[in-house]
């Protein structure tokens, strides 16, 4: 059985990138490392668009760099995330379902989360997981437990990370500092890849 | 934060249309409290309205409610704060209780284009959308000037995937807007989307084009803003016509050395990231991908 596990800097990232815009759809990529048992864990996320979300040449481009990007660092493309700019849609839009099927030509157990707005303000996961189902079709995960409860097949490395993230961007605003590969695009100086700037070193 | 700083920020956000709620709420609580009303005389009105919308929007309904108290004092009955109060009920009330109060106040005044967008952004939101498009297309066929109204379709369009009809709406917007280069980066990139990969490459050499004929400066200079953009979509379009057989739906014409637009993209793109400080590792990461691919 595959097993998925969220670091706190893939988390956080995700969260800060739907915080920024919170009136658009955004999305990006997760990259990661699975282990002889299957265990797949992510380790950090890069932050894709916000402005024309399906469409598709930057968003090639974009996946391209970060697949590169990932390579570098030992880590592969291992899914994709997306937060929808209405509070109560927690659906895989369908250009997901494509960059999904894409990622999973190299990686055959990607993965696609998507932002659950209704959950950010409170202290458990804002994730909903989709796997596929069959043929082409993403379903949100099925398990016995919910995801990211005990005993289900996803969990956050740190429990800490949703009322961290939370007091990050009330408090210290870190959201601002944030840049994806569509801000880059207007202003180089934006480093997307990494955004050191808004890193957090522990929950 | 001073309160002339706050005021003139506000005052730019709203003759730009931003939307940055956030900080023109802090902004605007800082004049609400400050005793700005005053100073700001007869612009107050449109203040409140702007502080009535950023607070809903980050959830402050109690500084919506009270912007929306002073307004309904001043303009009883006034048909712009039907829209405004309409807004507010989004919020807490069902969409079909919205509907119902958009569709009674439309009934008395049928051509209130405000009044109309929300009903058809309340259909978009809860899926109705193929009543959102039909609609939209009526309140177009009878404002066609309505550039907002144009890119909202072509959004719907592109959100069910119909990128054919989008590159449609846009080329109205392209006739009533000809001079936005943003309208043609977008044509560009629906183009690319829909599979028309000539079209889409004709397209981003317009933009580059555009942004050439604007400024008065040297053609050789560092490409900046939108036209980086533009260069990315030059060089994936002149990579995917060197790859493959491609076959354009509206009959573009491939440009003759496409491998030259190809060499041209890759530099102009060096000369943007090669400028870059030593320290900047995702200006390293683009100068060896444009050198790979």
């Amino acid at each position: 059985m595959v097993s998925y596990t969220v670091s706190h800097q893939a988390y956080v990232k995700m969260i800060l990138h739907s915080a920024k815009y919170p009136h658009k759809p955004v999305n990006g990529v997760l990259l990661g490392k699975q282990d002889g048992s299957g265990q797949v864990t992510i380790e950090d996320a890069v932050p894709l668009l916000h402005n024309w979300t399906s469409l598709s040449p930057m968003m090639e481009i974009g996946l391209d760099l970060a697949g590169n990007y990932a390579a570098s660092k030992g880590q592969q493309l291992v899914g994709y995330y997306q937060a929808s700019e209405r509070v109560d849609e927690v659906s895989l839009a369908p250009v997901g379902e494509k960059i999904c099927s894409k990622i999973r030509e190299s990686f055959p157990d990607a993965i696609a989360l998507v932002i659950d707005g209704k959950q950010v303000g409170s202290e458990s996961a804002a994730l909903m997981p989709f796997v596929l189902s069959s043929g082409t079709s993403w379903r949100p995960a099925s398990s016995s437990s919910a995801p990211f409860t005990a005993g289900s097949s996803f969990a956050l490395a740190s429990d800490a990370s949703p009322s961290r993230v939370l007091t990050l961007i009330r408090e210290t605003r870190l959201h601002e500092k944030f840049g994806d590969f569509d801000d880059h695009l207007e202003d180089v100086s934006i480093d997307w890849l990494r955004n050191e700037a808004s890193m957090d070193p522990s929950p | 934060m001073d309160l002339p700083s706050a005021l003139q920020k506000l005052s730019t956000f709203r003759a730009r249309n931003t939307r940055a709620s956030q900080e023109t709420f802090d902004k605007g609580l800082v004049v609400l409290k400050g005793n700005g009303l005053k100073k700001l005389g007869d612009e107050s009105w449109s203040f409140l309205e702007q502080l009535a919308l950023a607070a809903i929007d980050v959830g402050r309904l109690d500084i919506a409610d009270r912007c929306l108290q002073l307004l309904t004092d001043k303009f009883p009955g006034s048909p712009r704060l039907d829209c405004l109060h309409g807004i507010r009920k989004e919020v807490t009330e069902s969409p079909a209780a919205v509907l119902l109060y958009y569709g009674k106040l439309l009934q008395a005044d049928p051509v209130n284009v405000a009044l109309w967008k929300r009903k058809i952004s309340v259909l978009r939101r809860i899926g109705r959308i193929d009543e959102a498009v039909a609609e939209l297309i009526e309140l177009l066929d009878t404002f066609y000037t309505d550039v907002e109204g144009w890119l909202e379709l072509v959004d719907m369009y592109c959100s069910v995937h119909q990128y054919i009809s989008s590159l449609q709406s846009l080329s109205h917007v392209l006739l009533l807007a000809p001079q936005n280069p943003f309208h043609v980066l977008r044509f560009a990139e629906t183009a690319y989307t829909a599979g028309d990969i000539p079209l889409a490459m004709k397209s981003f050499l317009n933009v580059i084009d555009m942004a050439d004929a604007d400024e008065d400066a040297p053609a050789e200079q560092v490409p900046s803003g939108f036209t980086i953009r533009a260069w990315f979509g030059i060089k994936q379009c002149a990579c995917r016509l060197q790859r493959e057989r491609i076959t354009s739906p509206s009959q573009t014409a491939v440009p003759e050395h496409v491998q030259l637009f190809d060499e041209l993209a890759t530099e102009r793109l060096k000369t943007v990231y090669a400028g870059r400080d030593k320290s900047d590792k995702e200006a390293t990461e683009v100068l060896e991908w444009l050198a790979r691919v």
